[in-house]
């Protein structure tokens, strides 16, 4: 299995936080679906970006030093003409500036805005004894105040991944709660056995967290990718 | 699986020969007590005058250094002072022993800088020298068949088909001798403390490859190859059960296995994950072990969760329904030929056998109960059928009939051994304490499941029947809602 190039270059340039674009392509590459997702290094290319994409779009900060977005003012949703990507770039970059001046800004990223779904996170941390293990749970509130998550360790079986989305409170959720449409429960399936299958041979990611992903009838989306590499000499 | 392990640790295992290494008086001399019952050969090994006539007395030839010994020794049990271990596992490696356990403590568990420098010292001269170490801070090996025991009071001379790993000597003792009590018995066993060369994983690969062990039984502290135990453990559960107790679920719980073994902590859920992903059995206490692993050894394998449940009157019928649904098992009706049957002698004045069966009145005869047993065990609804011995109840019977008590085991050994179902027994003290033990001991004589409370036994059940459903072949129950 050849290396992706996205974790050689990172490695090469001793970068252990892979942007939001690598983490993506990354995860796209093992066969998962995500938005899609473009640099855009000043406001026209922004502009021209989301005209390609199609509106609304999404615009988030992309810098290397940037890791919580949200937190200062690095991400603008559902913007829905020339105008106001224009002037989401220009607050973007300006939010940033203030709240973390010593940010080096490479420009911001243009996503198409992915329509809504159930919310539900996989994530990987490695664990001192076992390695890398899976959390899967349902997305906002539910896993930050509630831990409704659960866990298996890499690699997973197909029973793992079917007991381990049944295993959570929240699973009647998914199922389609007072009329919502439920979620593609076989897809989610297939989506944490590839993030299983996909960590297992890239012993050098330490960190991945697809969160949110949004379940649908019919599929799923990772609408956010952050991946972190094992710093060098730890594999 | 390695053939290597297998072949190493049955050596160390099955002994041919013996040495215990400084035992003494302080001790009542215990580890040479303890080798009384030993088949083969034991030495003794101990260089203070003091203490040499007492262990001539107890009838072991006593020499001032291992190298002495005339023959070659397969293992070695070692209780002298910290400061001298390293010496004896010098020894130890000179006389290319098969392995050593070492009951001395006072390494890193202690958390001192002495402790710490000294298990350091022998871990790497084991490790140089391939010696096969259990512990430090240990019990070591029993193997009942060969009379090698790690406590006076166990049994010897048979063995049964249960290994047990323990990083706890008392864990591992008490669940030989309670585990008896339940018609358990041990093929081998091991408590293996620090486990700074030999570890769970290493005792689990032997186990699985040992052709006397059915069942393995495990209590662990901390595991040093996470990665090892996963892979392996998924191996073995489909070839034989393995029951996990983790010690140190807590914090709190934590502290105590750092100071006891020296074990890292290490995240519940993550254990939690790993028992429910390698189809192994998580158990919570001794008494848990005990139970489940009776269930395993004397329960017929089932995949169906419907149980029919006997009780011998209403108030229980309530109670022990509750608690196997309560366990995640189902107590449907039964079919209309079962109650076709009932109605034709039952008398449902003061009783009822829907499911549960309120026997009451009608446990006029020992015949007239198995009657009511067979119809369950014929049922099509049921997959297991439990049985209420209310003590009290029996102890009222009893003085009617001396020989009620005998016709009845007898006949429910009888349904036992013909019935494809699992039988279980509920053997309810009550006030009847002393005559319940009694009870209990001719049940397990004649191989019969007996829980002491509903609770008790519905856990085990469970536990058995989800054993059974990961290992089938579509990974579900045979009958009824799925469920996880």
């Amino acid at each position: 299995m050849v290396k992706s190039k996205i974790i050689t270059n990172a490695l090469r340039e001793k970068r252990t936080y892979l942007t939001e674009i690598e983490s993506k392509q990354l995860i796209a590459e093992a066969g998962i679906g995500t938005t899609l997702i473009k640099l855009a290094r000043s406001k026209e290319e922004a502009i021209s970006i989301s005209k390609e994409i199609g509106f609304p779009v999404v615009l988030k900060i992309h810098s290397p030093d940037v890791i919580h977005k949200s937190d200062v003012g690095g991400v603008k949703l559902g913007l829905k003409s020339e105008d106001e990507v224009g002037k989401a770039y220009d607050e973007i970059v300006a939010s940033v500036k203030r709240s973390q001046p010593d940010a080096r800004i490479e420009g911001v990223t243009v996503q198409n805005m992915a329509r809504p779904g159930i919310e539900v996170i996989i994530g990987m941390t490695k664990d001192p004894q076992f390695g890398p293990v899976i959390m899967f749970g349902l997305g906002g509130i539910l896993v930050e105040i509630l831990k409704d998550v659960s866990f298996r360790i890499v690699p997973l079986t197909r029973r793992d991944a079917r007991e381990m989305i049944r295993e959570i409170k929240g699973y009647p959720l998914l199922e389609g709660y007072r009329g919502q449409e439920p979620a593609d429960i076989a897809f989610l399936e297939d989506m944490i056995l590839k993030v299983s299958d996909f960590v297992d041979r890239n012993p050098e990611i330490k960190e991945l967290d697809l969160n949110p992903i949004f379940a649908y009838k019919d599929g799923a989306l990772a609408v956010d990718a952050r991946i972190i590499l094992e710093a060098e000499g730890k594999v | 699986m390695s053939q290597d392990i297998k072949k190493k640790l049955d050596r160390v295992f099955n002994p041919r020969t013996v040495a215990v290494v400084g035992d003494k008086q302080m001790n009542n001399y215990m580890w040479l007590r303890n080798m009384t019952s030993f088949r083969g050969k034991a030495y003794s090994v101990q260089i203070d005058p003091n203490e040499i006539p007492g262990i001539e007395a107890l009838g072991f030839d006593n020499y001032y250094s291992l190298l002495d010994i005339p023959e070659p020794i397969d293992y070695v049990i070692v209780a002298v002072p910290r400061e001298v271990a390293p010496k004896i596992i010098a020894d130890c490696i000179k006389k290319q022993v098969g392995g050593v356990t070492l009951f001395t403590a006072g390494f890193a568990e202690t958390g001192t800088e002495d402790g710490i420098r000294l298990q350091k010292r022998i871990t790497d001269m084991a490790k140089e020298a391939g010696l096969s170490l259990i512990g430090p801070n240990c019990m070591g090996i029993f193997n009942p068949k060969i009379g090698l025991r790690n406590g006076f009071n166990q049994y010897y001379g048979e063995g049964g088909p249960v290994g047990f790993v323990s990083q706890s000597g008392t864990h591992s003792i008490w669940f030989s001798l309670v585990g008896a009590l339940h018609g358990i018995k041990i093929s081998k066993s091991v408590s293996y403390g620090n486990a700074v060369v030999l570890d769970s994983t290493d005792y689990l690969e032997y186990l699985a490859q040992d052709e006397e062990t059915k069942v393995i039984g495990m209590y662990i502290e901390g595991v040093k190859d996470g990665r090892r135990f996963f892979k392996l453990l998924r191996e073995v559960t489909p070839k034989k059960p393995v029951l996990i107790w983790k010690g140190g679920q807590t914090e709190e719980g934590q502290r105590a296995t750092a100071s006891h073994t020296a074990s890292l902590a290490e995240s519940p859920v993550i254990w939690e994950a790993l028992i429910k992903q390698c189809g192994a059995i998580k158990v919570d206490s001794l008494d848990e072990m005990v139970d489940v692993t009776k269930a395993l050894l004397y329960l017929k394998p089932t995949t169906g969760n419907r149980v029919g449940l006997i009780a011998m009157t209403g108030g229980q019928s309530v109670v022990i329904t509750d608690t196997f649904a309560k366990a995640g098992l189902r107590v449907p009706l039964l079919t209309e030929a079962s109650y076709r049957e009932f109605a034709s002698f039952f008398n449902i004045i003061g009783s009822s056998y829907r499911n549960p069966l309120d026997i009451s009145s009608n446990f006029g005869s020992v015949e007239l109960l198995m009657r009511m047993v067979d119809i369950l065990g014929r049922d099509e609804n049921i997959d297991s059928v439990v049985l209420e011995l209310s003590m009290a109840f029996l102890a009222i019977i009893r003085q009617r009939a001396e020989k009620f008590l005998d016709d009845l085991l007898d006949a429910l050994t009888n349904f036992k051994d013909r019935s494809e179902k699992p039988f279980l027994t509920i053997l309810i003290p009550g006030p009847e304490e002393t005559a319940a033990l009694e009870t209990r001991a001719r049940l397990v004589e004649r191989g019969i499941a007996c829980f002491p409370d509903f609770a008790r036994g519905a856990n085990a059940l469970r536990k058995v029947i989800d054993y059974y459903c990961f290992h089938s072949t579509s990974g579900e129950l045979s009958h009824g809602e799925k469920e996880l």
